[in-house]
């Protein structure tokens, strides 16, 4: 019902009633801000970066496939905004390696006392997954927050349904292993 | 059968607390500043013609044409069936056996797992022995036919590439994952 709903509204938009966008943009604004907020740390530059996926969203709504859902093609072009964002602050980096033994990083390894001491609760386990790197971090967001289909992730983050399994098994496992040492594996 | 028990019991409390973290509320003015940049357009006539196509239809049925327009079309599906049915059923793909060896002459890993796209990624579904007189990790495996991508977890935490892997493929992300290619029954030892 939802998406029939939306489909009507993004039929309005195209006929030229830019207000009808406006329905879009509260429903949305909220996921797209936090994303944001997450993908750069500040309030003013996440707020300056939600009004950019918007917008882009507004000028490439003709290119939008009606047949699909909304917010994830909303939140591909906004996940776009934020990396370009990254790229141009110098905080895309990505480390092409051969070795196993770096594919594992530093902070996620095992800090031994911590893992015995510590016990897992919710706000932990939130904090947990907030830190971990975005590509992991994201892929549960969509997963378990938003309900988006595997292969609606697999989209949104431009790679295959295989790799976006691996995240969500990857930053699960990542999470518990801070808390239980890897001892339930 | 505890720790798989206390396994998932953690997971369901990170997939919880994923699901009802808290949000930070956007600035109030945030769909203000959006709709103040935005341009009102002119549709297009191509955009006024997709828009006539794929505006809703309504489409009233009424018995006297319908029941004849439905028999015709049953007729028609069973006739198209009939024609291309198949003589003969094919079963389920036949599994090929694969064996996954994970050199480690000093037994220095304390554990390890085959993930991979055939078991969905989970450790505790392929987990490997260690064989003193080969000096390695094994484990075998029945694959269906096709290209399955995997890797070794090492110890838990260490994500491992085959060395002896034919092939390897980019994840997405920067690692790479070997590549398995199994093509019927014949036995397969990487």
């Amino acid at each position: 019902m939802k998406d029939k709903r939306e489909a009507e509204i993004i039929r309005k938009i195209l006929l030229g009633d830019v207000q009808a966008y406006g329905v879009l943009v509260r429903e949305y604004q909220r996921p797209v801000y936090n994303l944001m907020l997450r993908m750069t740390g500040d309030e003013d530059t996440a707020a300056d970066l939600a009004q950019d996926a918007f917008v882009r969203a507004y000028e490439r709504l003709a290119s939008f496939n009606q047949r699909r859902r909304f917010f994830p093609w909303l939140y591909t072009l906004a996940l776009n905004v934020a990396r370009d964002w990254g790229r141009r602050e110098g905080r895309d980096r990505h480390v092409f390696v051969e070795d196993a033994a770096v594919l594992v990083r530093e902070q996620d390894r095992l800090d031994e006392p911590k893992a015995v001491n510590d016990r897992l609760d919710g706000a932990k386990a939130f904090a947990a997954v907030m830190e971990l790197d975005s590509k992991y971090r994201e892929a549960l967001i969509l997963r378990y927050r938003h309900d988006f289909s595997m292969q609606e992730i697999a989209e949104t983050l431009g790679i295959g349904i295989s790799a976006a399994k691996m995240r969500l098994s990857r930053g699960l496992d990542m999470v518990r292993q801070q808390f239980d040492g890897g001892a339930n594996d | 059968m505890i720790e798989k028990r206390n396994k998932t019991h953690m997971e369901d409390v990170i997939i919880n607390a994923v699901q009802n973290g808290p949000e930070v509320d956007p600035p109030a003015d945030l769909t203000c500043r959006i709709m103040g940049r935005l341009h009102p357009k002119r549709p297009s006539l191509w955009i006024r013609l997709r828009m006539w196509f794929l505006r809703p239809w309504v489409v009233t049925v009424r018995p006297v044409t319908a029941i004849p327009a439905m028999t015709l079309a049953v007729a028609l599906l069973v006739l198209g069936f009939v024609a291309v049915r198949e003589p003969v059923e094919k079963g389920a793909p036949e599994l090929a056996s694969v064996r996954f060896v994970l050199h480690d002459a000093g037994m220095h890993a304390r554990n390890v797992s085959v993930v991979g796209s055939f078991n969905h990624w989970r450790a505790e579904r392929s987990v490997m022995w260690y064989s003193p007189k080969a000096k390695a990790w094994i484990l075998e495996a029945q694959l269906p036919p096709g290209d399955h991508e995997y890797l070794f977890l090492v110890n838990g935490t260490q994500f491992v590439p085959d060395p002896n892997a034919p092939m390897t493929s980019d994840d997405g992300f920067g690692h790479r994952n070997s590549i398995v290619f199994v093509n019927g029954t014949n036995e397969q030892a990487l």
